[in-house]
């Protein structure tokens, strides 16, 4: 027996590794993970985490998303079924600051945000968006399902494909198209472990194993994001694979703690270091823009040394990323507590904006009427930026287009507000908002001068809600999303390097692909707005109607009376019925009668008996 | 009597032009007394300026005039631009004029009637039946209050559309009076087309006109029948015209569920002078369409036992459903206030018997006042809440009901002495005439 067991186990294990091997080959698919550190010049630093899975399979295939490998099996079931060609989702916490902290290396509101194209042939696209979100919600453990109708629209200009698609379908599917944002969701660790579970990895090794979400939730700016999209698999773009990039962008502040100094370290920063490296990534990379270092004194030094550091040029930058292979310093058990160290603690000193910057506030006193403004700032010094400005206001603020006002300041004048001069907008898209069923929807194209602020402006009025539609703490105030511009910076924009259109992995930024002419793309988030709402009483649902009710009664009532009954001449000393009821009882009767001798006696008049004698007479008539 | 009604008109005119000088007329087109969702001219000016950049305005929840009105304000709007106002002064004054007709003919109307039905009267109502001499001033008394009356002023600064509405009632008022049914019907057409509710005048209209011209028959006669009729075809044919026009020019029903949907379901809570707004908005959710209904009915219900109790008196039915109407609609303003408060002098020979006329006037005095106040420490100090708006919503209403139900009082009150005499006798003792 045991030669024959022993036969029987090689030849298992003779195909296991014969599926094994040809699985590999067959399931074409790989993961990269990546951390990008960059020091911010306000002494934060800022963390991006990237989980690219790259997957060669047809989007339009769905037989093909059957047998799953490194891709998660959750979202790519999910995605099948509801014929989605690019999904973006992002989760935040804390608002991104482009005057201080430049661009992202992926933008988002605070709170979440989720765009989705579905795919071309998609017969009901509303109701496909409500089953996704519903199934989102549940997934990523957020309450995605208030994204319906009242908050969802359509977005005409912005919010173009990201991935690769033909022409024809930006242009004329725009109805495939949906976006919502939800600005009051709140993001914690919840959120963080289903995302997690979507790494091939989990958060058990390699780059993920940083994630400790008491640190992490610690931040200034966190965001979690899901972008989906089909990617061109080789440069003529012949085919298409799929392409799941997982971020975590987070902003931390170390010169609190450092006492004014920069310094930071894996441990600091994350209360953790890496020691292994997700066996199933194909590569596995830390990037430290060291580019900072060039510029200026203030410098620091890496610990330990990368294995290379490499430039490239965007514009007339020259920027430097040094390059960590993890899978070299983990191995043999040895553990990468990656730190820099500044030489001088950090002086806070202007920082420069960058070329296009926004700010957005609200305007008006009381709970009647309000404003919205957004600053549009172009700090190039020669170019105009051609700009894509989109707002979606909640329906309950009702938006009047003709108070839009779109005014410009050239940086001569000192003061916004005063002899602005008009700026027309190219295009305009407006969708006016019905009340409980959709929200008022802004497209604008500005062409923002070289140096200037453009000051958009519109008015609206608040509604009263019903006393149902408000939330628990209903003088909290209501969120607006934010505004989202769009636009392309010009080929010397310093300072920002995007992820390229063909590939999200940070490594593809230095693959020196430029067959961008040097434009960047770039999505701005705004803030959001809270505004307060006149409230009711919500003690008084009964009292009112109540009251109202009395009201209507009192008018129902009198009409009533004058219009069924008629005049009549009566008797004013003849009594009614019930005097009379009262008058044959017979200890009423008595007590009457002694009164009455009284009264006599006081009066010495003979009414009362007159009375009674009345009293007899109606009786003996009636 | 030339020289005090030019005085007057003049007057008038003049005081809302100035005023239109002021930035009040701007501070007023805010104020929720007089601008509601559905006569605003901010929301007008939004209706038109969507309508200018190609996009229907009836797709959002803004504008809720109906298609003609919207192509009649676009057109008045291109031609005058930022001097509109004397559009809004010159409706002012031609619903002068016509009040000003209407209060001559209600006279005329009322002398006629009485002498028709002098036989039947009791010898000692000598005293208070109508004489021309009373008549004299009712003119003049009409115009200057609908002139000097706050609410009408009000209205005309804020350039409120109601004021367009109220031409169309009065203009009905009028060729009513005159007998001619078919500019009676056009104009009654015209103002259920505006704001749904005129309609219920038909009632009045139909009645008014079948005595004109079957004087002698009873109301069972099929002559009188065949009358009644002709009006109410007469009537809901040309509002169905205006209504199929508007749907040709629009290319759609859309329409129909942002204005008539509108007035009739309520969906804007915006406060206003009226009590629908803060019912609605403390309504349990399972209740509210009941409650709509209810409300709605309500309007309307006053037209079946007032028509059969007023039958003989259609001017004075008229008037009790405007004011009905003024006091119960889902968006009520000043403006509905103005027009029954000017017409209220036709009926001076009654109040005498009116036993609460101090109190509504008190209570009008303290509503208009109180009611902005109020409105500002809700909205703007913070410091009151909305319960603070709706009692003076409610006691305007109070007030408004306590007018008109002592208005019909005093009017069928008098009718009975006419008939009885002023000093009615029971059993030899004098009587005392009540309500059984």
């Amino acid at each position: 027996m045991a030669p024959s067991m022993g036969l029987r186990f090689l030849l298992s294990s003779i195909i296991f590794i014969t599926l094994n091997v040809c699985s590999l080959g067959l399931f074409e698919d790989e993961f990269h993970e990546e951390l990008f550190i960059k020091p911010l010049p306000t002494g934060h630093i800022y963390t991006h985490f990237q989980f690219t899975t790259t997957w060669e399979v047809e989007l339009r295939r769905k037989d093909e998303f059957l047998h799953y490998h490194l891709f998660p099996k959750a979202l790519g079931e999910v995605l099948a079924k509801f014929s989605v060609q690019e999904l973006h989702l992002t989760l935040t916490q804390g608002l991104w600051r482009h005057e201080k902290w430049g661009y992202p290396l992926v933008d988002a509101p605070p709170g979440a945000e989720l765009w989705v194209w579905f795919q071309p042939g998609t017969s009901n696209v509303n109701e496909t968006w409500t089953d996704l979100i519903n199934v989102l919600s549940g997934m990523f453990c957020a309450s995605l399902n208030y994204m319906d109708a009242k908050n969802t629209v359509c977005p005409k200009l912005s919010f173009r494909p990201r991935g690769a698609t033909s022409g024809w379908f930006s242009k004329t599917s725009t109805h495939l198209l949906r976006y919502a944002a939800l600005p009051r969701e709140n993001v914690c660790t919840e959120n963080l472990t289903p995302w997690k579970k979507l790494l091939p990895c989990g958060s058990k090794a390699g780059v993920a194993s940083l994630f400790n979400s008491i640190k992490l939730y610690d931040t200034n700016y966190h965001s979690l994001g899901i972008h989906f999209r089909p990617v061109c698999t080789n440069s003529d773009c012949t085919s298409t694979s799929v392409e799941l990039s997982q971020t975590l962008s987070a902003v931390l502040e170390p010169t609190i703690f450092n006492h004014g100094r920069q310094d930071w370290s894996l441990k600091k920063l994350f209360g953790r270091m890496i020691g292994t490296v997700c066996p199933v990534a194909q590569t596995s990379t830390i990037f430290v823009d060291v580019t900072s270092n060039k510029m200026s004194n203030y410098q620091f030094t890496l610990n330990p040394a990368p294995n290379t550091v490499e430039n490239f040029r965007r514009g007339r930058t020259e920027h430097s990323y040094a390059i960590y292979d993890i899978r070299q310093f983990t191995e043999r058990s040895r553990v990468l507590d990656l730190s820099a160290k500044y030489n001088q603690a950090i002086t806070y000193s202007q920082v420069a904006p960058p070329v296009l910057y926004v700010h957005r506030f609200q305007t008006g006193s009381g709970r009647e009427k309000g404003g919205i403004v957004s600053l549009l700032h172009n700090t190039h010094p020669s170019q105009d930026l051609v700009v894509v400005y989109m707002e979606v206001i909640p329906w309950f603020l009702h938006t009047y287009l003709h108070t839009l006002q779109v005014d410009t300041f050239t940086a001569e004048m000192t003061h916004i507000g005063i002899n602005g001069t008009t700026l027309k907008p190219l295009h305009l898209h407006y969708v006016p908002g019905k009340d409980r069923q959709r929200p008022y929807h802004l497209e604008l194209v500005l062409r923002l001068p070289a140096k200037s602020v453009t000051r958009l402006s519109m008015q609206f009025e608040r509604a009263l809600l019903k006393w149902t539609e408000y939330p628990p703490d209903a003088n909290h105030g209501f969120y607006v999303n934010s505004a989202v511009i769009s636009a392309m910076l010009p080929d010397d924009t310093a300072d920002y390097v995007a992820l390229p259109q063909f590939s999200a992995r940070i490594s593809a930024i230095l693959s020196g692909n430029e067959s961008l002419s040097g434009r960047q793309f770039v999505n701005l988030h705004t803030e959001t707005l809270l505004v307060m709402l006149p409230t009711p009483d919500f003690s008084m649902p009964y009292n009112v109607i109540c009251l109202a009710c009395t009201v209507v009664a009192i008018a129902f009532g009198s009409i009533h009376n004058l219009t069924t009954r008629r005049f009549t001449a009566v008797d004013p000393t003849a009594k009614g019925l019930l005097a009379k009821l009262k008058a044959k009882l017979p200890f009423l009767r008595r007590k009457k009668e002694g009164k009455e001798k009284g009264a006599s006696e006081g009066e010495g008049e003979g009414e009362g008996v007159l009375g009674q004698e009345d009293t007899g007479q109606s009786e003996a008539t009636s | 009597m030339a020289y005090p009604m030019l005085i007057t008109v003049s007057a008038g005119i003049i005081l809302r032009l100035w005023l239109h000088a002021s930035t009040l007329g701007e501070w007023l087109s805010d104020k929720n007394e007089v601008s509601t969702p559905l006569t605003s001219w901010k929301r007008v000016t939004e209706g038109l300026a969507l309508y200018k950049a190609g996009v229907s305005p009836y797709s959002g929840d803004i504008f809720h005039e109906m298609p003609l009105m919207l192509r009649f304000l676009h057109y008045i709007n291109s031609l005058w631009g930022p001097a509109i106002y004397i559009v809004f002064v010159f409706t002012d004054f031609v619903t002068a004029i016509v009040l000003e007709r209407i209060a001559k003919h209600c006279g005329r109307h009322l002398l006629v009637e009485q002498k028709k039905n002098v036989k039947t009267f009791s010898t000692d109502a000598q005293k208070i039946l109508v004489k021309s001499s009373d008549l004299r001033y009712t003119r003049l008394q009409v115009v200057a209050i609908y002139l000097f009356n706050p609410y009408s002023v009000i209205t005309c600064l804020a350039k409120s559309t109601a004021i367009f509405n109220n031409l169309a009632i009065a203009l009905t008022i009028l060729y009513t009076l005159k007998g001619k049914r078919s500019k009676a019907c056009l104009s009654l057409a015209v103002a259920s087309y505006i704001s749904m509710y005129p309609i219920m005048l038909v009632v009045p209209t139909a009645i008014f006109i079948a005595r004109q011209e079957v004087p002698e028959k009873t109301w069972t006669s099929s002559l009188t029948y065949g009358s009644i009729m002709q009006t109410l075809l007469c009537s809901c044919s040309a509002l169905s015209f205006l209504l199929y026009y508007s749907y040709c020019l629009e290319g759609s029903w859309d329409f129909i569920s942002s204005t008539y949907g509108f007035i009739l379901s309520v969906p804007d809570l915006t406060p206003n002078i009226g009590i629908f707004w803060y019912f609605f908005t403390e309504m349990f959710e399972h209740f509210r369409l009941f409650f709509l209904c209810v409300f709605q009915i309500n309007v309307f219900i006053y037209t079946v036992p007032l028509s059969i109790k007023l039958r003989d008196h259609p001017v004075f039915l008229m008037y009790t459903l405007i004011t009905i109407m003024a006091i119960f609609k889902s968006y009520p303003s000043y403006a509905d206030a103005s027009l029954y408060l000017a017409l209220l002098p036709l009926w001076t020979h009654t109040f005498s018997h009116m036993r609460n006329s101090f109190i509504v006037a008190c209570m009008f005095i303290a509503c208009s006042v109180l009611a902005p106040v109020q409105w500002y420490l809700w909205i703007y100090a913070g410091s009151a809440n909305a319960n603070f708006y709706f009692a003076i919503t409610l006691v305007y209403a109070t007030a408004q009901i306590l007018l008109l139900t002592d208005l019909i009082f005093a009017f069928l009150r008098r009718e009975y002495d006419l008939v009885h005499g002023l000093k009615p006798q029971v059993n030899g003792q004098p009587a005392q005439v009540v309500l059984s």
